[in-house]
């Protein structure tokens, strides 16, 4: 038996449930941190809020327009 | 003008754009890839105005749930709950549609990126020419002889 072509261990599925995984991660870690910095921003100066909710509104979107990207390619082009 | 008025006016420029995006795909997918290059522009195009316009329709929707007040619970809560229902269901949809046989993957794919990277440009466009004062205060209420509402 040739031992050089033995199989060990094989890996099945889609490789694209890999790359949903990935296109989480970093606008998981984002989202995160824009509401965290608009907490804080609102803890100290409330009456602010109205502003810090757009800005919130075009971090979060930014973040997501990455996950959408990197999910749909993943999941077409794969 | 209001986080709400720039939140509308954001979603009415994006559904501008998406439809924009859907012929503009839809005619050249057609003349690339024929029926499922159409449908696969618009579908794509749909998906990703509907899946963005979440966003912003969530946050109108905090404020009137919690009033304006951001410390409410409810308010992150709708936010962020619907942020994260709104990707479940994305996955799921694009898990459904990616093995149909009447659109093209590749014109779906370019077209919720034309929409995507789009919308994102409406919204930056929209928020740099309103004019949101830094300051927003309750405007006084004749119910409450001139008071800020909430006030007593």
């Amino acid at each position: 038996m040739d031992t050089a072509t033995t199989l060990l261990a094989a890996i099945e599925g889609n490789i694209a449930t890999v790359g949903y995984g990935l296109a989480a991660i970093g606008p998981a870690i984002g989202v995160g941190i824009i509401v965290g910095k608009t907490v804080e921003a609102m803890a100290r100066q409330p009456e602010m809020s109205g502003r810090l909710m757009i800005t919130m509104f075009i971090g979060v979107a930014f973040a997501e327009a990455l996950a959408f990207i990197g999910i749909a390619t993943y999941f077409f082009m794969v | 003008m209001n986080t709400q008025a720039i939140l509308k006016r954001i979603l009415l420029w994006s559904a501008i754009l998406a439809g924009l995006v859907a012929v503009i795909g839809g005619i050249v997918g057609f003349a690339v890839a024929g029926t499922a290059g159409l449908l696969g522009a618009v579908v794509g195009t749909a998906v990703a105005a509907l899946f963005g316009a979440l966003t912003a329709l969530s946050i109108l929707l905090a404020i009137k749930v919690s009033g304006g007040d951001m410390f409410s619970g409810a308010f992150f809560g709708i936010v962020l709950g619907g942020w994260l229902v709104k990707f479940i269901a994305f996955i799921a949809l694009i898990f459904v549609i990616r093995d149909a046989d009447w659109i093209n993957p590749i014109a779906a794919f370019v077209s919720i990126v034309a929409a995507v990277v789009g919308s994102l440009i409406v919204d930056l466009v929209v928020i740099a020419r309103s004019r949101q004062p830094i300051i927003e205060d309750d405007r006084p209420d004749e119910s409450t002889l001139g008071r800020p509402a909430g006030q007593r």
